[in-house]
């Protein structure tokens, strides 16, 4: 990767990001202890990092646990000429997977659906009347895949259009849920997503308090959801605050 | 789409909110519901259901093939949505595309249920036939033929009056075989086992507009939505997947809301969906 402790732009140092909040389901109902010690409310330490990508107009690199992403955003650029004419702007997703990113070669096909997953969480949130007849292009690699995947790439796609300048409404955050017998964990790892009962995928803008994708697989009863909502907004909002710090770090360091 | 105009455009905003829409139903009236099934006499099982102006034929068909290594013990299921060009002009070539392909992800969400196959529609361990080497593969097709709004719903109920239709056929595997020979099976002509869709959940679409969600919305009021969630809820009351479509914003309260609205109206479509659906299956008995 880029610029290690030391150079031009600083490591973000990863920060535990915990939750106050008591769990409501009992302790005592533990039948599934975490592959890496946390608790079930408890999220991966997060490395944000922005300026990974020194050739495109925004980028960022983000470590969660064992999922390593970069996302490279080019852009406005010119819309090709086959396009029609628009006085909005246009977004272009891609997200794709190296073939090192998984323990077994070659990738399951429940991945092609994410670049246009991350379309529509993107094209709520991006001012596109800012940028007529251009097109921004945003590239996501998954470099490692160690569970929660795609909410991983959503929060680094708005970290890298925030590092470009395009204009956006708010910073978006996404986190995963997932649902194993009585128990709710966030942030899940690959082994516990291979066995769930259920996802509850929330993206959501933090600073106005609004969810702009909501994405659930598996049976799920009324209070499950509520107790998964209130668990991805804790987590969007904390995440959204070390989004922010990340952000102004970087424009500090660039300020020296 | 023909486009609104500004005047119609309020009107529509205006009725919504005033629970008087422009077709005189409530914000939670469905449109009649008109299946027909067994349509496609090639297809394992098929239905055919018309909701208002929206036209959507779903059909099913079970092939034999091999379970895949990472779950030996079940079977396959495919969804595939096609958006024909008689619907909308711009469903012509690859105009339809991302729309089916959305489409197909938030039905193959509904009826598989999560990794583990808990609140699943289909049992997946019920079209197995030998572990690991022999199981049914089904293929389920749903096709739009003419879109006047709420396409998710009818195909979801379109899908669930194919999946009750279904006859697999009966298989007997004959003579033990060595575990990495492909074993002899024998298809029956005769007997069939119908398919079990106690399980298959509905899909609810529900569709904001200005401040007031609707159900069943058609094309016009569509164009003029903030955003759609579309959940589905199976007989037990459970959430089966739930997809927010439309880039607006939504308070974590008013979906909450919106999750019961669901459960509530859920109630009725379901009753509506199975009698429509024993009633169709009861003519098709008799022609």
């Amino acid at each position: 990767m880029s610029a290690k402790p030391g150079a031009a732009t600083p490591t973000y140092s990863p920060k535990v990001v915990g939750r106050s909040r008591l769990p409501i389901f009992k302790d005592s109902d533990l039948d599934w202890s975490r592959p890496d010690g946390r608790g079930f409310p408890q999220c991966r330490p997060a490395l944000l990092q922005t300026g990974a990508v020194s050739s495109a107009s925004g980028s960022a690199y983000a470590e969660f646990g064992n999922t390593k992403v970069i996302v490279s955003v080019f852009g406005p650029r010119e819309s090709k000429k086959a396009m029609t004419y628009s006085d909005v702007g246009r977004l272009n997703c891609n997200v794709s997977y190296t073939t090192f990113a998984s323990p077994t070669l070659g990738q399951g096909t429940d991945h092609k659906e994410y670049s246009s997953m991350l379309h529509k969480a993107l094209e709520g949130v991006i001012m596109m009347e800012t940028f007529p007849k251009t097109t921004v292009d945003v590239f996501a690699l998954v470099l490692e895949s160690g569970g929660s995947d795609l909410s991983v790439v959503i929060s680094c796609a708005s970290l890298a259009l925030a590092d470009a300048g395009i204009m956006m409404y708010d910073l978006i955050t996404a986190v995963s849920v997932s649902c194993i017998g009585k128990n709710l964990m966030i942030d899940p790892v690959t082994e516990e997503e291979g066995c769930e009962d259920g996802s509850f995928m929330m993206t959501c803008m933090p600073s106005r308090y609004e969810v702009t994708q909501l994405t659930v697989t598996g049976e799920w009863t009324t209070p499950n959801i509520n107790e998964a909502m209130q668990l991805c907004l804790d987590a969007c909002l904390k995440l959204g605050e070390i989004m922010r710090d990340c952000l102004k770090q970087a424009a500090s360091a660039s300020d020296e | 789409m023909v486009g609104l105009s500004i005047g119609e455009q309020h009107f529509v905003k205006g009725g919504i909110a005033q629970d008087l829409r422009t077709d005189g139903r409530k914000r939670l009236t469905y449109r009649p519901i008109y299946v027909e099934t067994g349509v496609i006499p090639q297809a394992n099982g098929s239905a055919r259901v018309k909701i208002g102006g929206t036209d959507v034929i779903a059909s099913v068909k079970a092939e034999i093939g091999r379970p895949s290594s990472l779950q030996p013990d079940k079977g396959k299921v495919a969804v595939f949505i096609d958006c024909s060009p008689t619907a909308e002009p711009t469903f012509g070539g690859r105009g339809g595309e991302e729309l089916s392909s959305e489409l197909a992800l938030a039905l193959q969400r509904c009826l598989l249920g999560g990794k583990s196959g808990a609140g699943a529609g289909i049992n997946l361990s019920s079209l197995l036939i030998k572990e690991g080497k022999v199981c049914w593969d089904l293929y389920i097709d749903g096709l739009v033929i003419s879109s006047d709004g709420n396409l998710l719903d009818a195909l979801g109920a379109a899908i669930k009056a194919a999946l009750t239709n279904t006859a697999i056929p009966k298989v007997n595997v004959s003579a033990e075989v060595a575990d990495d020979e492909q074993p002899e099976i024998d298809i029956s002509d005769e007997e069939y086992l119908q398919f079990d869709t106690s399980s298959v959940p509905v899909i609810v679409t529900l569709t904001k507009v200005g401040m007031h969600y609707i159900v069943d919305a058609t094309a016009e009021e569509e164009s003029q939505m903030s955003s759609a969630v579309s959940i589905s809820v199976n007989r037990v009351g459970h959430i089966c997947g739930l997809t927010k479509r439309g880039g607006c914003g939504l308070d974590p309260s008013v979906i909450l809301d919106m999750i019961s609205v669901a459960k509530h109206v859920t109630e009725t479509l379901m009753s509506k969906l199975d009698s429509e659906i024993s009633a169709a299956e009861a003519c098709e008995d008799e022609s």
